[in-house]
């Protein structure tokens, strides 16, 4: 469940948010392939694993009021395919938070684990929110 | 598919058009429902003036980009960097062009660095990076 308890004034660098997990179900891709206008070979695409955690990365982060999130860059590395139908699991940390001016900068780092804990991805994730 | 990968090589370019539609079936597939991406009387009062699409929607072009010239390679081993300029909106057609800028090896291992980028139908940049995929192995 995410952790609406922290707010954004306290979220720190080394804070790790709880755990998510999602089933990456044949209708879930079908219907992420049909919004990116692409097509299966049968195996889940990375940026849709991406997708869930990014999301799951906006539903547990506390963002400042009147704020809106913009993703400002993106790193990542895949490290093995991943069937239609497994469930993955979300891990979501606070590697630095930058204030500038009227610009804050949030930096997490994502790691996804299949069922049996292998590591299917891994990034890092830059979110601006202007103020 | 791999030996014709080169130096210099460019990759197949991916063209799609965005639109709003997209837009809101990519934030019901993630998940991801910021207003910013599908509320457009909230993002006409933004300073970004409307709605715009995921980043990682347009980060998914730069996949299938690497999943056409790398196949499975680019999907259990690839690794990227990109970063966002500008937002993609409803009405705009992107363009994700690539070429492979040097192959290295390490360890006896080979690896393609690409590099990318992700305009838009004016020109402007929408999303630019490095992309790396491991080619082969020559351990025994």
């Amino acid at each position: 469940m995410p952790d609406r308890a922290i707010s954004y004034e306290e979220l720190t660098p080394g804070y790790k948010f709880p755990s998510t997990t999602f089933e990456l179900s044949a209708s879930f891709v079908s219907k992420y392939l049909k919004a990116v206008d692409s097509e299966s070979d049968g195996f889940v695409p990375p940026l849709a694993i991406t997708a869930c955690a990014i999301a799951a990365t906006t539903k547990s982060v506390p963002l400042p009021r009147d704020t809106t999130a913009i993703h400002a860059s993106q790193e990542l590395e895949f490290f093995k395919m991943v069937p239609i139908g497994t469930t993955i699991e979300c891990r979501i940390g606070v590697l630095q938070k930058i204030s500038r001016g009227k610009m804050s900068m949030l930096i997490l780092e994502l790691e996804v684990f299949d069922k049996d804990k292998e590591k299917v991805q891994s990034g890092k994730a830059t979110i601006a929110l202007p103020t | 598919m791999l030996t014709e990968i080169q130096e210099g090589k460019a990759l197949n370019p991916v063209v799609k058009h965005i639109t709003q539609e997209k837009i809101n079936v990519y934030a019901e597939a993630s998940g991801d429902f910021n207003p910013i991406h599908i509320d457009e009387s909230f993002a006409a009062r933004t300073p970004l003036g409307g709605t715009i699409a995921h980043g990682m929607l347009s980060l998914a072009y730069v996949s299938e980009m690497m999943a056409s010239a790398f196949g499975r390679n680019w999907l259990s081993e690839g690794k990227l960097r990109a970063k966002f300029k500008e937002p993609a909106r409803p009405g705009d057609t992107l363009t994700v062009d690539g070429r492979v800028d040097c192959i290295e090896k390490k360890d006896d291992v080979s690896y393609a660095n690409c590099v990318f980028e992700c305009r838009n139908q004016k020109g402007e940049m929408i999303v630019t990076g490095e992309a790396i995929v491991k080619l082969s192995s020559d351990k025994k």
